[in-house]
């Protein structure tokens, strides 16, 4: 029976392991493991025996894949990690995406530059999914301010949808082996044409399993203000689909800025979803105020939560990966901070606590209950 | 082309768990290229964390002979003569 709360943290200087009861009143802390190495990605693997995975991101020495049999313990490098064939010409920058795949074993991997592999065996060999890694379009994306990653694997059955900054929602319907541009109503602020066909700065794309055509999306928001050509594109942040990422829609109506990282989908209610609105310019907490939104109503309305967080004074940033919501009966959330404050929701958000305060800045947060 | 020079590499201590804790690997090579053959036939793991997929040097390492940095000389083209030390260090890096 499931009954410990295990949260896994990425930071600058490695993951970081906490883990409580479920009553989720102390948290103990484990780490950092694989010390020193930025880790952007993170991934609690419950399937059968629970196994952790972390990248670990060096840029001297390369890309690592880090996994821990021992509940957080202690961490082993897999035998191998992605890397692309000689003969393409690319090498990896960071790993952005883990995620559960097929069977038991098998992960799929998002990567910088954007590509995607998948490993059969638990991250001990790869290989490049060629079918999106390989894109007619692939060559053509712009690396973010974040540089050029995949960072959203979402898989339903043969479904597979991918984020990609700056490259957009790419679509494949037969398990991977192909896929196509779906941005119909995904705006970008980064060209002449504000809904091109790909191109977009997609931050992070949710989905509740029960409700697999209704797909959240973060996107690169704060246009408003835009003169140039092509015009302002106000509202474009954050997005809504109803037909399994095909078009999308806007959902900002009510938040104070449509600029954010994460979305999060409430585990038990498709309706519920949550982001951190930022201001555009600085990417902090509007009037130095932060705040979670959530609406309950599939983006209709927004509320905000904020009881326990700081009132002033705060201008961290919450990053794409850095926020969960673990899958109890009363959820909590959790999100990281670039200042490497670690902060807890408990009642789905209503009461706010800080369980770590001065973390390495935080890139992922990934809780689960085992 | 003469006798094959041995030359001695020296492994950082972060890399050293790649080749069974060696602080030094002895290889016969012409040049820098020549060791990074060699790195990749008999010591993959340590090869892997020298050079990215593509074969090149990694872009935050730095190779010197000696007490040259290879990109003052030849790059991977440095021609060696035996005795000399190969020395992989990360790049200056702060934060």
């Amino acid at each position: 029976m499931a009954d410990r709360v295990i949260l896994t943290i990425g930071t600058k200087k490695g993951v970081f392991v906490a883990d409580a009861a479920k009553q989720r009143r102390g948290f103990a802390l484990r780490g950092p493991f694989g010390p020193g190495v930025p880790v952007y990605s993170t991934l609690i693997d419950t399937r059968g025996t629970p196994r952790l995975y972390a990248s670990s991101c060096n840029p001297f020495f390369g890309m690592k894949v880090l996994r821990s049999t021992d509940m957080g313990k202690s961490f082993k490098e897999t035998k191998s990690a992605p890397a692309f064939p000689r003969e393409d010409g690319r090498a990896l920058t960071n790993i952005w995406a883990l995620e559960a795949g097929g069977g038991k074993k098998e992960l799929w991997c998002g990567v910088e530059p954007a590509s995607l592999f998948r490993s059969h065996d638990g991250g001990d060999s790869w290989e490049m999914v060629p079918g999106i890694s390989n894109h007619e379009h692939a060559r053509k994306w712009q690396p973010g301010n974040g540089g050029l990653c995949m960072h959203t694997i979402i898989r339903d059955g043969n479904r597979v949808h991918l984020g990609i900054s700056t490259g957009g929602h790419y679509l494949s319907d037969d398990g991977g082996e192909s896929f196509r541009a779906s941005n119909q109503g995904v705006g970008a602020g980064f060209a002449p044409d504000p809904y091109p066909e790909y191109g977009q700065c997609v931050h992070k794309i949710a989905r509740h399993d029960a409700a697999p055509g209704r797909l959240y999306m973060q996107n690169h928001g704060g246009w408003a203000e835009w003169t140039g050509p092509g015009g302002p594109r106000p509202d474009i942040g954050v997005l809504r689909s109803d037909d399994y990422g095909h078009s999308w829609r806007s959902i900002t109506k009510g938040l104070p800025s449509d600029f954010g990282f994460p979305i999060v989908v409430h585990p038990h209610n498709a309706d519920t979803v949550y982001v951190i609105p930022l201001e555009p310019a600085t990417r902090t907490c509007p009037g130095g105020a932060p705040a979670v939104w959530r609406s309950e109503s599939g983006g209709e309305s927004w509320s905000r939560l904020a009881r326990g967080l700081p009132k002033k004074q705060s201008y961290f940033t919450v990053l794409r990966d850095a926020m969960d919501i673990d899958r109890l009966k009363t959820p909590a959330l959790y999100f990281g901070t670039t200042t490497g404050q670690l902060w807890i929701g408990r009642e789905g958000g209503e009461q706010w606590d800080c369980l770590f305060d001065s973390l390495p800045p935080i890139h992922n947060v990934k809780v689960a209950v085992v | 082309m003469g006798q094959t020079p041995t030359i001695t590499i020296h492994v950082p201590g972060a890399l050293r768990t790649y080749c069974g804790g060696a602080a030094h690997v002895s290889i016969s090579a012409h040049t820098v290229r020549d060791v990074l053959d060699e790195l990749q036939r008999s010591q993959s793991a340590l090869y892997r964390n020298v050079c990215d997929e593509t074969g090149k040097p990694r872009r935050h390492l730095n190779l010197f002979v000696n007490s040259d940095n290879v990109r003052d000389l030849d790059g991977v083209d440095t021609r060696l003569t035996s005795g000399d030390v190969l020395t992989i260090l990360p790049a200056v890096s702060g934060g």
